[in-house]
């Protein structure tokens, strides 16, 4: 392939890459230092939007509980994910379609998931509240997302349990694994919970890696789920950094101050990234030796 | 023995799986059952078995706003940023396939923006499409489709091209095929698996996408789906039986697609993700 000839078939993507990428990353960084309201002429003002977003409560709130997402990412739906693979891995019956049924959510829009879940914590038609009462737990009964104690985690519900995708990456990885290594465990008197931690899961690291990858990034994108079950209320409890930056420029016409929490959240998806590098690299070091 | 050993976990273990999928899915039915049921009876007795069923939510949806446009708006946007994102994936992926000074930089590039998320860019694209006048227009909707599904795409096709041995382009080349040629009769048809689970993924995507959907949309020209189900839960404050039933319409394609394409989606998806 000749060098022009190369360009050419580069060309489309690397313009679709410069366009919503790279200019767009240019742009955040330029404009984050001007005033604006997204109609008129923009004023330059130094770093005051960084000083001011840096001292907005709010913002505080949306980066700790962008954090929290995170962290329920790796605490929650991940081993939730790793916990079904190694379930299904055991082949019981009837496995193969419970993996397709575990993955319907996934291919179900986050829109219609949030509503849904808004509807099952509605406080007087919700499908918990009546579950409660049906079962005599009235005094459990609450207004989920209505009260500052419940909102974020009711948020996170069905994230933490939707772990279709994540759990077919452990599958495919764990479907590469050779069979004799379990067989071979098994005719030495090993269980399979023995299996399971000793001959399975110390093969799982790339794939560790990948959903690490993956579900980080998605909790950096979180937006329908506060959006459209909370609002990021109530008093701003639910706010996260994709809903922070919608609403300083939708709800407020502050394009300077979007802007900046926008470039705030890139950095904080560069540090996970170059993190999880690291841990890879290392990772590689101990396979070398 | 081992046999009585065993079935009490096995037992357990199914009990679990089965409490887990109930537990995913019900919500789900919850809200199909919903859907058909009359607003009244949702409020009185919202979880009793429903004494009737009907498709009247549906016809009063469909009736009270268009929804067969808003249904086109999201398929066309889904086609047109489906078909823009593999055409570059794929031409790329194949540019990828040689050996080159800059391709290091290129695929680090491509990796990068995998993880960039691109909510942080809400200002520059609707500034962007603003521009060039595609401002609630359904090509400046697919268009941002396009950009943030590239990466997805191009890990997915170029995993997949990897994977054909270099044997074949190097036959194809001693035959007189030209690069174009050994483009369109061999790479494509054989990368064909990769970009059919890179096509699932990005009209899934596009259907399912809310955000810049909502932000590049005013009128019903450009209105898609899901910003169409947003509208509802204002207009139909009251009215949830209408709101579950606009929930059940936007839902039932993605499951028709899944449905057909259960094992190029669950067998597809990780192709190249996981490199062991």
């Amino acid at each position: 392939m000749k060098r022009r000839q190369r360009a050419l078939y580069l060309a489309p993507a690397a313009i679709l890459i410069l366009a919503f990428f790279v200019f767009p990353l240019c742009y955040l960084i330029f404009i984050s230092f001007y005033q604006w309201n997204g109609l008129g002429a923009k004023t330059f003002v130094g770093l005051n939007n960084f000083r001011y977003v840096f001292s907005d409560p709010v913002f505080q709130t949306a980066l700790k509980n962008t954090i929290v997402w995170l962290a329920a990412a790796l605490l929650l739906h991940i081993p939730f994910g790793l916990l079904l693979a190694l379930l299904l891995n055991r082949k019981p019956q009837g496995w193969k379609f419970m993996r397709v049924m575990y993955f319907i959510p996934n291919v179900i829009s986050t829109t219609a998931v949030a509503f849904l879940w808004y509807f099952i914590y509605h406080a007087d038609v919700g499908l918990l509240n009546n579950l409660l009462r049906s079962v005599g737990l009235e005094n459990l009964t609450h207004a989920w997302l209505n009260s500052i104690e419940t909102a974020l985690i009711s948020n996170m519900v069905p994230f933490a349990l939707y772990v279709g995708l994540t759990m077919i990456i452990f599958m495919t990885q764990l479907s590469t694994v050779p069979k004799e290594l379990a067989e071979a465990a098994k005719v030495d008197g090993a269980t399979d919970l023995q299996i399971d931690l000793k001959v399975y899961l110390p093969m799982l690291k790339p794939a560790v890696i990948t959903n690490i990858m993956l579900n980080l990034a998605f909790c950096l994108r979180t937006f329908e789920y506060p959006f459209l079950m909370t609002g990021g209320g109530p008093a701003n409890s639910t706010m996260n950094l994709s809903l922070y930056i919608y609403k300083e420029m939708v709800g407020s016409n502050r394009y300077g101050i979007s802007m900046v929490a926008g470039l705030v959240t890139i950095m904080l998806g560069l540090v996970i990234m170059i993190a999880v590098n690291f841990m890879q690299r290392e990772r590689g070091k101990r396979r070398e030796i | 023995m081992k046999y009585n050993r065993l079935r009490p976990a096995r037992g357990l273990l199914y009990l679990f799986l089965v409490l887990v999928l109930i537990i995913m899915l019900i919500p789900f039915i919850w809200l199909l059952i919903s859907s058909l049921r009359p607003n009244a009876d949702l409020f009185h007795e919202p979880f009793a078995i429903p004494k009737t069923l009907s498709f009247d939510n549906f016809k009063a949806v469909m009736q009270s706003h268009p929804m067969v446009r808003y249904f086109f708006n999201t398929v066309i946007a889904a086609a047109l940023a489906t078909f823009i994102t593999i055409v570059s994936a794929a031409a790329a992926s194949y540019a990828l396939l040689n050996r080159f000074r800059s391709k290091g930089l290129w695929v680090s590039v491509f990796t990068m923006c995998l993880f960039v998320p691109t909510n942080a860019f809400m200002v520059p694209y609707y500034v962007m499409i603003n521009k060039i006048g595609l401002y609630d227009s359904i090509l400046g909707i697919a268009l941002v489709y396009a950009g943030v599904n590239l990466p997805m795409s191009l890990m997915v096709i170029s995993g997949y091209m990897l994977t054909i041995p270099g044997e074949l382009l190097e036959s194809a080349k001693i035959d007189g095929a030209s690069v174009s040629q050994a483009f369109r009769r061999i790479i494509l048809p054989i990368s064909k698996p990769g970009i059919v689970t890179a096509c699932v993924f990005i009209v899934i995507n596009s259907w399912n996408e809310l955000l810049f959907a909502n932000l590049l949309n005013q009128s019903d020209a450009s209105r898609t789906i899901q910003v169409a189900i947003r509208s509802f839960l204002t207009t139909f404050e009251a009215n949830y039986a209408y709101a579950f039933a606009a929930m059940v319409i936007s839902i039932v394609p993605t499951i028709i697609v899944y449905a057909l394409l259960t094992d190029r989606i669950i067998g597809g998806m990780t192709a190249g993700a996981v490199k062991g």
